[in-house]
């Protein structure tokens, strides 16, 4: 076999398992703009008759969307912003002073990592419930959704920080600035691809929050589009166009944000993050 | 040069943890004056240069600048000017930017940090490329931003680790030059780091030379290839290095003998008894090839390196001598060579510490 035929053999392969791997999405968005009695076809159609774009219209009004979808952004956001500023603090530390405390706190950051969030669940919810935090539920799953996304960020951006050599900093220091001056015109500037990327990166987990959300937020009118949609499947559904169409609002922003941003997060992740 | 003290390091100790980096270093420089500090890899010169800047804090001694006792002073309040090896130039500004930087800080007005970065781009040849990044820049042109840099602040020193050991070995003899005249232009006091001894000797006023966190000996370069105080320096200072073979005092005591080679006379002036063992070292410049029989060092030829201008005759057996010969040598492997030197060129120096023996 030729070399030019291998690489054939591999694309098709690749092609077919993306295909696989894309199936639901593309079934999401099609089952989204089939009539109700379209969904039950059988054999199934691969394209919608005729595309019922009013469905998207309709779930957005009668499930009331509009105040699903402000939640999960009010959540991500806040989730962002604040693992975003605590996190980067703290990840530099870890990258810039090397002794056995530091050590034993990044093992403690790398064990959070491990622990799942349905286990976690419970002894949040008690103490936030002790402490009167679940009278501001929404804060609340922000709070819960930092410590759980704080881990994975120190690693990332501490890689980050650790790019930057010390060197600049110290140049920095002997031409006349302070150490937090330094941190601020010279490491924060170096690191800040890696910050970004790894803040769309907590921001996009934020967004598709389920566990926290649904554990501590009772009133509908604070619950993000995660909980909605899970509300919206009841044991007797069988409006499945009009939940792919809540489905497919509720992904496309981000993802459209992953495609237009996927270069830069991928050379994030795996440069340096310098210049 | 004027007399006044601007650096002054009074029994400084350095630990990193358990490990002792510098050990009682004593080293006063005056205005003005260029001092070189050389030595092996892991000798602490960066360690000594770091801690004039601020950048380690010394566990015990007095270090001054300009009279001030500057132990537990910032590096942004010691007003010293440092070069890294790296350069370590700010990635995400524009030269002058990079020039500017400290004057920024500083909060001077823009004219007047613009024009300054003018003049200093003017004496360091960087007038076209103050618009470009520092990835933008090859590496000469690099080690001149950060030799800006420095020069913008007008600072009481400078302090150079190893500046120019990332550039070619024409460039390198080039900025030499180049920061040496700089340095007398400004009236600086300088501190230079550097491995290369060839580079201390040629730029500074001053040698300093280190060996495992101590300053083994310090003085002015041709003080310190005359008079070797230790067999360490006089390996370490000098080029192609010292020759040092074991030789017993004869019982004339007018020469000195070495196994399997013959013969070198006995310096003057030296305390030492008939039969008496010491190291000797001989500049493989001050060996002389001789003609015909007589007294001197009998070997044969190993091999032969041209430099062009010179050549280097390294001899058989254990030590090999190597001798060096201004011109062209017709000597050939296995030629038997007689070698001579002149009893003042003999440095002598103890078989145990190594210290130098007689004047
Ligand atoms: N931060 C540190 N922690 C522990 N030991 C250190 C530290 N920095 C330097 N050392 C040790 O101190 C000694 C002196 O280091 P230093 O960097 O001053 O050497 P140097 O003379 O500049 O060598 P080179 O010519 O290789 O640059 C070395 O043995 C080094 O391992
Ligand atoms: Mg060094």
């Amino acid at each position: 076999m030729t070399l030019e035929w291998r690489n054939r053999v591999l694309v098709v392969i690749a092609l077919g398992l993306a295909a696989l791997y894309l199936f639901p999405l593309y079934w999401m968005y099609v089952t989204s703009l089939k009539t109700g009695s379209d969904i039950f076809a059988t054999p199934p159609d691969f394209l919608p008759r005729d595309a019922k774009w009013g469905n998207y219209g309709y779930v957005w009004t009668s499930r009331g969307m509009a105040s699903y979808m402000w939640n999960s952004i009010v959540i991500a956001s806040g989730t962002t912003a604040l693992t975003a500023l605590l996190g980067t603090g703290c990840a530099y530390v870890l990258a810039r002073y090397r002794n056995g405390w530091i050590d034993v706190a990044l093992f403690l950051v790398l064990m959070l990592q491990v622990l799942p969030a349905s286990l976690m669940i419970t002894p949040i919810f008690v103490g936030f419930s002790q402490v009167g935090l679940l009278d501001t539920p929404r804060l609340a799953v922000i709070l819960a959704l930092t410590a759980k996304t704080m881990p994975f960020f120190v690693v990332l951006v501490r890689a980050t920080f650790m790019s930057v050599p010390a060197e600049l900093e110290e140049a920095a220091l002997v031409d006349g600035n302070s150490r937090i001056g330094a941190f601020f015109s010279i490491a924060l500037p170096l690191a800040r691809n890696g910050i970004l990327v790894s803040a769309i990166l907590i921001f996009m987990q934020a967004f598709g929050e389920y566990v926290y959300s649904k554990s501590i937020i009772q009133s509908p009118t604070l619950q993000p589009a995660s909980v909605g949609l899970n509300s919206f499947m009841g044991p007797n559904t069988f409006e499945w166009n009009n939940i792919m169409a809540y489905a497919a609002i509720y992904v496309t922003p981000i993802l459209a944000v992953f495609v237009l941003l996927q270069r830069r997060i991928v050379a994030g992740l795996t440069s340096g993050a310098l210049k | 040069m004027s007399d006044e003290l601007q650096i002054e390091l009074i029994d400084v100790d350095k630990h990193y943890g358990a490990f002792h980096a510098l050990k009682a270093v004593n080293l006063s420089i005056r205005k003005g004056q260029f001092v070189a500090l050389v030595g092996p890899s892991g000798c602490g010169k960066s360690t000594l240069l770091r801690s004039l800047a601020g950048l380690e804090t010394i566990t015990a001694g007095t270090l001054k600048i300009a009279g001030e006792v500057m132990n537990a002073v910032p590096p942004r309040k010691r007003d010293v000017a440092m070069v890294f090896q790296s350069y370590a130039l700010y990635p995400h500004m524009r030269v002058i930017d990079n020039l500017t930087y400290s004057m920024r800080l500083k909060r001077a007005p823009r004219s007047q940090s613009e024009a300054a970065a003018k003049e200093v781009a003017a004496t360091t040849g960087l007038e076209k490329l103050l618009d470009r990044y520092p990835r933008e820049l090859s590496g000469g042109q690099r080690q001149r931003v950060a030799m800006g840099r420095a020069i913008i602040r007008h600072p009481k020193a400078f302090l150079f680790d190893e500046p120019l050991s990332n550039l070619d070995a024409a460039l390198r003899v080039h900025m030499r030059k180049e920061i040496r005249s700089l340095h007398d232009r400004l009236g600086a006091t300088s501190v230079y780091v550097t491995h290369d001894q060839i580079e201390a000797m040629t730029m500074a006023d001053h040698i300093v030379v280190m060996r495992d966190g101590v300053i083994e000996q310090q003085g002015a370069p041709l003080e310190l290839y005359d008079r070797p105080s230790t067999r360490f320096v006089g390996g370490f200072i000098g080029s192609p290095a010292m020759n040092f073979v074991e030789a017993v005092v004869a019982e004339d005591r007018r020469t000195l003998v070495i196994e399997d080679l013959g013969s070198v006379p006995l310096p003057g002036g030296i305390m030492l008894g008939a039969g008496e063992t010491v190291t000797a070292g001989l500049r493989p410049e001050h060996l002389e090839i001789s003609a015909g029989d007589g007294p001197g060092l009998h070997a044969k030829v190993d091999f032969v390196e041209f430099t062009g201008a010179a050549s280097f005759v390294i001899t058989r057996g254990a030590p090999g001598l190597t001798v060096f010969n201004v011109g062209r040598t017709t000597l050939r492997p296995d030629e038997a060579v007689r070698l001579t030197i002149a009893a003042e060129n003999v440095h002598l120096f103890d078989r145990e510490t190594g210290r130098r023996l007689g004047a």
